[in-house]
Order: structure tokens, then C-alpha cells, then sequence
């Protein structure tokens, strides 16, 4: 019973393979409001699974985890695409909580804390995406120039999705870290967050650094940005009061 | 305490609401909310001074704790004040640039986390600060969006910067795990109870140290995690000087909030001690070869960083205070000053063409055999010296301050030789001379005495932990004997090789000056470690190119 909900859960908390199935999803040319619905709702099912089964995750299964969520950070790094950069983060994030000692309800807001971050910048890029056809170093759209508060709201998303503190998905690798800090998966963890943060600096210096394409990109409106920037503190406050609990 | 935080958060939040309706004058909040804070650290440390008790004001039930202690005072001060001198000088520097008023409060957001960082009194606080420092260092040098250059090495920086986040986090892991908390005060003194914990068989204060100290070591540039320091001169040069004359500073200090840790550990400062031997020696060289003076001073701040971290390693931990907060105030002013310096030099070399000029420019030393025998004699004597000093009418006692006696040593023979250097195409008065060389090293002994002892007490009152220190770093007496006799062997030669060298300048035999050529290339490529670093970096991304398009990109 335990094993069948486990693998079910594999296609929610993605292991690899089935990640490709998650990953095919979110690349539809869906619009945003339903790929952030996906990666809202995705690793709940999980979670909810995982949480179900009566045996703890065996080994093999979260080495597993473990490989995938290194995997997805690893491929991330040579991604140009925020779209692409999305799903294979929230697979590399997602497949963690594989390891996560907490309990049901805290399991849950992890997730959720993982993929908030992620949701924003889906947002933020559906809006780009309309504008240039796609989100894409390649087109070295330079925001911070063009665009300066959409290039702001960017960079905090990306640093959010990246686990940068406060955000929630700081607390959670660090808890997930300090459960089993003797074991190798410690130092597997370590490097998938530092896989992270190159891929998410090459993202932030494809899109927002240099001087511009010359594409025209309408700025944000004001209270747009007052409301981006008001979820983003929300997060971040609410990785504080996570860290309460988590910790 | 917390309104020393909180005013520079109140800042950067003003800051950036205000940013349209201040205009330039975004600046003199930033200033003035940032010279209260310097005030308030002052007052802080002067309470600590006059014999004020050290508290603690915890924010949360888990972690938030802020420790008043001489350590987070004393270093308040410095974040505080070279903070106020940055400030200051950008006000004006920075007039012209675009994003004035972000650089503020960039600022003013790495001066809170300066400072929560060295008032963290848990692992979670400590570790908050310690990566966001990164972050924000990541944005400063990469003030101007529209140069990719800057930016990528910032990102560089970040990079090098999480690579060292990394082990401190294992080690909180690992700390958490053993003793049920993250209070720094709790897990110090559970360790002082039962030091005994393992780690897949090694103590666990081994294991630790270790990791302790890789994250020093990233933070304060040593060799092999060193190549992003030179290279971010392409920032502000007020972000410069904030780097060089305080970010970087950070392994020592966070060795030396580890102190209670270190005291249990074997082997682990004499690799401390080692790396920063290594990153001294190689950025003292590799500065020799740079043309750039920016960059000279990037590799000068390697090579005091390598000496600050080798300081720890000997056990001198609050020497290696003393050493981050005068190498900040003077790399602080070189920084400051290098725009004007090289401003002034495109006019005007204004280098006089007499003696020291044909030394130290044109390479040809005056040709004098017997001050360059004297001073291989002396160098030879003050060694040994010191070695029968120490050993047999200094207190027994003196043992476990070997690490001040090679310090003493290391300081004597940098400065005489400046001196000799300096001096000796000058003067034919070689009386004189000596006297210089004498006087330098009774002001090397009695100052880096009289210092480390007061930073002894005012930083670690307990004798025992002080004590605990120099033995967890101390040596065998045969080992360390030896050492000072090969270090001493290896600056005789140094001293012969040299002027054997400068003697048959332009008659050397041709392996020599093959040698010679090849060092040199190595050296100006900065022995290759960028480039083997860019050439991996460049695999791992066509690596995962081709795993993407294999796997069609999902």
C-alpha cells in the first residue's frame, strides 16, 4: 500500500522520470493563472500521498529524491528560458520535501513556501511573455533599465525561489539539513542550493543586467509594483513565522 | 542594541519610499541615520570597556537572539564606522551615477546585516546575516545594471560566497543535531560540558572546526576561493572599500565568535594557520605582478587576509581582530584615496628620480656586500634569539604562545627588511641604519605585545578559555623548533638568492631567467586558478546543455 502511494506521489513531489510529465505540463501554452494554480496545487497531491502512506520514505526512495532534485538544479543552470527555469526549479524544490522530517501540516506549508515564490515570477513572466513572446535571456531584454520595477520585482522573485533568506524555502533547507546532517544527502542538499543560486544569478544577468535589446518593455504600473512588492514581504514575513514552527 | 539595526533599516525603507521625493538629498538621511548608529556603537563599546555586563535580547522563542558582547560591540564599531566613512564619501563620488538613491539604500541594508551578523547569538540569526551579506554585496558591485562585466562578477562573488555559506550551514546542522539548540550560548556551553560528541567517528568539534573554517576561508578570499576579490574592482570604488576594508574581514571574525569551539578541536587551526600561510605568501606575489592599482590592492587585501587567518591559526584570535580592524581603516583610505592617486599621477608621476626612485622603479640597487651580509647575519640571530628567549627566561607558561613568537618573528623581519630596503641606498651611515632596524623590531615586540594583550583581555576575559586558545593551536616543542629553523633557513636563502640575483643582473645563466620567465607568466595569470575555474564552469554548462537537449528540455 505504502509503495503504490509512494510512487503515485512520485508524479506530484516529481521523482525522475516522471517529472517529465509535470515538467510537459507547466510548458503548455497554458495561460498563467493555470500554470500558478499547477504549482500551487501539484505538490500538495504530494505531499498529501506522502503523508498518507503508513511506512516512513524508505532510502532508496529519497535517494532518489535527492538525485532528481540534483538533477533539475544541475540542468537548470544551462537554462535561458524563466518558463523552463520555473519547472525545473519547483522539480528540484519539490523533490526535497522527500526528506522532510516535519509533520503533515507543516509538509504542506513547505510546500507551499517552496512554490509561492515560483508562482510570482509565473505571473510576472505571463505578463513579459505577452509582450516579447517569450522570457528569454537570449532576447537580453535588460530590465533594470527598460523596465526598472519590473526588473526589481524579478530579482526578488528569483531570490525567493532560490532560498535566499528570509524567504520560507531558506528555513525549509535549513531544517531538512539539520533533520539528517550526518548522512551524505546533507552535502547533496548544499550543492542542489548552490546549483540554485548560479542558475538563478545567470537568470537575473540574462534578464535584467545590460544595456537593453532595444524592445521596448512597458514598466510595471505603480500599484502593480506596490502589489508585487507587498506579496514578496509577505513571503518573506512569512518565512519568519514558518521559521517558528520549522525550526 | 536593536536601534543600532533598526536605524539603518529605517533608512534603506525611507530610502527607497522617499527615493522620488528626496531626490539627492536621500543621502543625508542615509548619513545622519548612519552616524546615530556609529554613535550608539560607540556607546555600546564604551559601556563594555568601563566593565559593563554583557546581555542578550532574544526577538523569538527559536532564534533572534542578538548577543552584547566585547567581541559583537567591538565590531559594531568597525561595521558602524567604516559604514559612517563610506557614506560619507559616496555623497558625492556616487552624485553622478545612475540608481543614487538604490546605492543608499543597498548600503544601508549591508550595514543591518553587517550588524546582525556580528550580534547573531544563534545559528539561524548568524546564518540569515551570513548569506544575505552575499546577496547584498552581489547587488552593490553590480550598482551599474547596464555593465554585464560588473555583474557577472558579482555573481561570481555571490557564487564564491554561497560556496562558503555552504559549510556553515552543515555545521549548524550538525551543532543542532548534537545539542538541541541554536543558541550560540547554550551550545558553547554544552560543548565546554561534554566535548566528547562524534561525527561518523571524528569529534564532533573537529568536524565543525573544520567546516567553521572553510567558511571563513571563502570569506576572507584564501587561496583557491580567492579569484573573485581582484576581479570585482569593476563596482563602485566606495563598494570597494566597504569590501575590502570590512566584508572580507568576516572569516576572522567568525572564527573568533567559534573561539569555544576551537578550543576543542586537534588539528584543525594548524590548517587554519597553513591556508593563511599560502594565501599570504601568494597574494603578497601575485600583488608584485599587477599593473593595475586597484587590483594591486585586491591582491594586497589577499595577501593581509592570508596573515589575519594565519594569526587564528597560531591561536592569536584577538591579534586577528586587532589585524581586520586596522588592515579596514587603512584599505578603507587606499581605496578611498586610489581614484584621486591615479587622477593625480595621469597629471603629474610626481616620483622624485633619486635613489629609492632607481631601486624600487628601475630595479638597480645601490651595490653595498656589507649591509646585505649584516642583515642575513641579524636575520639569522634575532631567530635564534627569540628561540632561546622563549625557551629558557620566559616564563614556562610562554610555551603556549608560540604562535605570538612566530608572529613577532614574521613582523620583525617584514619590517626590518622594509627599512633596510628603504634606507640602505640612502645612507652611507650604516650605524644609523642598524639603529632604524633595531628600533623597528622593539616597536614590532612591544606593540604587537602590548596590543594582543589588551585585545587578550577585553575580548576573552576567561583565562582559561585564553589559554585553551594557544594550546588548541600550539605544537610540539621539537616541531616547532624546526619550523623556525626552516622558515629562518628559507629567508636566509631568500636573502642570498636576492642578492646574488641583483649582483650578476643581466649575466645570469639561462635556466635562471627561464625560471624566472615561466614564474612570471604563472604569476601574471594568477597561477591559472581563473582560468581552470572558467574552463570547468564552461564544461558544466555545455554538460547540462546537452543533458537538456537529450532529455528534450523537460
Amino acid at each position: 500500500m505504502s509503495l503504490v502511494l509512494f510512487l503515485v506521489a512520485g508524479l506530484f513531489l516529481p521523482l525522475f522520470p516522471a517529472s517529465i510529465v509535470f515538467n510537459r505540463g507547466l510548458a503548455r501554452p497554458n495561460g498563467p493563472g493555470r500554470r500558478a494554480l499547477l504549482l500551487i496545487l501539484w505538490p500538495q497531491l504530494g505531499v498529501l500521498l506522502i503523508t498518507l502512506a503508513p511506512a516512513p520514505v524508505p532510502d532508496w526512495l529519497a535517494a532518489w529524491a535527492l538525485a532528481t532534485a540534483f538533477l533539475y538544479a544541475f540542468r537548470a543552470v544551462a537554462l535561458r528560458d524563466l518558463g523552463l527555469w520555473i519547472g525545473f526549479l519547483a522539480t528540484s524544490a519539490w523533490a526535497l520535501l522527500w526528506l522532510s522530517d516535519s509533520t503533515r501540516a507543516l509538509r504542506h506549508l513547505e510546500a507551499l513556501g517552496l512554490s509561492l515564490p515560483l508562482v510570482l515570477l509565473t505571473l510576472l513572466g505571463g505578463r513579459l511573455e505577452t509582450l516579447l513572446g517569450a522570457v528569454s535571456t537570449r532576447l537580453s531584454p535588460g530590465l533594470a533599465a527598460s523596465a526598472p520595477r519590473y526588473g526589481g520585482v524579478l530579482v526578488l522573485g528569483v531570490l525567493a525561489s532560490i532560498a535566499t533568506p528570509v524567504a520560507p524555502g531558506f528555513f525549509t533547507l535549513v531544517a531538512t539539513i539539520a533533520a539528517r546532517p550526518l548522512g551524505a544527502s546533507a552535502v547533496v542538499i548544499t550543492l542542489v542550493w548552490l546549483l540554485w543560486t548560479w542558475s538563478g544569478a545567470r537568470l537575473i544577468q540574462g534578464l535584467v543586467v545590460g544595456p537593453g535589446s532595444g524592445e521596448r518593455v512597458p514598466d510595471l504600473s505603480s500599484s502593480a509594483a506596490w502589489a508585487y512588492g507587498m506579496a514578496l514581504a509577505g513571503l518573506g514575513l512569512g518565512g519568519i513565522a514558518m521559521a517558528e514552527v520549522v525550526l | 542594541m536593536l536601534s543600532m539595526l533598526v536605524l539603518p533599516l529605517t533608512g534603506a525603507l525611507l530610502g527607497h519610499l522617499l527615493a522620488e521625493a528626496l531626490g539627492r538629498r536621500v543621502a543625508r538621511l542615509s548619513i545622519g541615520l548612519s552616524l546615530a548608529t556609529f554613535a550608539i556603537s560607540l556607546v555600546l563599546l564604551s559601556r563594555m570597556l568601563g566593565g559593563g555586563p554583557a546581555g542578550s535580547l532574544a526577538l523569538s522563542d527559536h532564534w533572534g537572539l542578538l548577543l552584547l558582547d566585547p567581541l559583537s560591540s567591538l565590531m559594531a564599531v568597525v561595521v558602524s564606522g567604516i559604514s559612517l566613512i563610506v557614506h560619507l564619501f559616496s555623497r558625492r563620488y556616487m552624485a553622478e551615477e545612475a540608481g543614487y538613491a538604490r546605492f543608499f539604500v543597498l548600503l544601508d541594508l549591508m550595514t543591518a546585516t553587517l550588524l546582525l551578523m556580528v550580534s547573531a547569538g544563534d545559528l539561524i540569526t548568524l546564518l540569515v546575516a551570513w548569506h544575505l551579506v552575499g546577496v547584498l554585496l552581489y547587488f552593490l558591485l553590480g550598482q551599474d545594471v547596464r555593465n554585464p562585466t560588473a555583474s557577472r562578477y558579482g555573481s561570481w562573488t555571490l557564487l564564491t560566497y554561497r560556496i562558503g555559506d555552504l559549510p556553515l550551514v552543515l555545521a549548524a546542522g550538525l551543532l543542532f543535531h548534537a545539542y538541541g539548540t541554536w543558541s550560540l550560548p547554550e551550545i558553547f556551553a554544552a560543548m565546554g560540558t561534554s566535548p566528547q560528541a562524534q561525527v561518523l567517528g571524528t569529534p564532533l568539534p573537529e568536524v565543525v572546526g573544520g567546516l567553521i573554517a572553510l567558511s571563513a576561508f571563502a570569506r576572507s578570499a584564501q587561496f583557491l576561493v580567492h579569484t573573485w576579490l581582484p576581479y570585482t574592482m569593476g563596482g563602485p570604488t566606495p563598494v570597494s572599500a566597504l569590501m575590502h576594508a570590512g566584508i572580507v574581514n568576516a572569516g576572522g571574525f567568525l572564527i573568533n565568535r567559534f573561539a569555544p569551539v576551537f578550543v576543542h578541536t586537534g588539528d584543525v587551526l594548524h590548517w587554519v594557520f597553513l591556508m593563511g600561510l599560502v594565501t599570504a605568501v601568494i597574494g603578497s606575489v601575485m600583488m608584485l605582478a599587477q599593473h593595475d592599482v586597484k587590483k594591486a590592492l585586491g591582491y594586497s587585501t589577499m595577501g593581509q587576509m592570508g596573515f589575519m587567518i594565519m594569526e587564528c591559526g597560531v591561536g592569536a584570535f584577538s591579534l586577528a581582530v586587532y589585524h581586520l580592524i586596522a588592515h579596514g581603516v587603512f584599505k578603507g583610505t587606499l581605496f578611498l584615496g586610489a581614484g584621486g592617486v591615479i587622477g593625480e599621477a595621469r597629471r603629474d608621476d610626481g616620483v622624485p628620480k633619486d635613489d629609492l626612485y632607481t631601486f624600487v622603479v628601475e630595479r638597480r640597487p645601490a651595490r653595498q656586500r656589507r649591509p646585505w651580509l649584516l642583515m642575513a647575519a641579524m636575520t639569522l640571530a634575532v631567530p635564534a634569539a627569540i628561540l632561546f628567549v622563549s625557551h629558557y627566561l620566559v616564563e614556562e607558561g610562554f610555551f603556549h604562545h608560540q604562535g605570538a613568537v612566530v608572529l613577532l618573528f614574521f613582523g620583525w623581519i617584514t619590517g626590518a627588511q622594509l627599512i633596510f630596503a628603504t634606507y640602505r641606498m640612502r645612507t652611507e651611515n650604516l650605524a644609523r641604519l642598524f639603529t632604524l632596524i633595531l628600533v623597528s623590531f622593539t616597536v614590532v615586540v612591544l606593540g604587537y605585545t602590548l596590543i594582543s594583550h589588551a585585545f587578550d583581555l577585553f575580548l576573552y576575559p576567561d583565562p582559561a578559555l585564553r589559554s585553551g586558545i594557544y594550546a588548541a593551536a600550539g605544537i610540539q616543542v621539537v616541531w616547532f623548533d624546526a619550523l623556525v629553523v626552516l622558515v629562518t633557513v628559507v629567508i636566509v636563502l631568500g636573502w642570498l638568492f636576492t642578492y646574488y640575483a641583483e649582483q650578476r643582473r643581466g649575466r645570469g645563466r639561462d635556466w635562471l631567467a627561464g625560471l624566472r620567465r615561466v614564474s612570471y607568466r604563472a604569476i601574471s595569470r594568477e597561477l591559472f586558478v581563473s582560468d581552470f575555474y572558467g574552463r570547468a564552469a564552461r564544461r558544466m554548462l555545455a554538460g547540462a546543455e546537452r543533458l537538456n537537449i537529450w532529455l528534450r528540455w523537460s
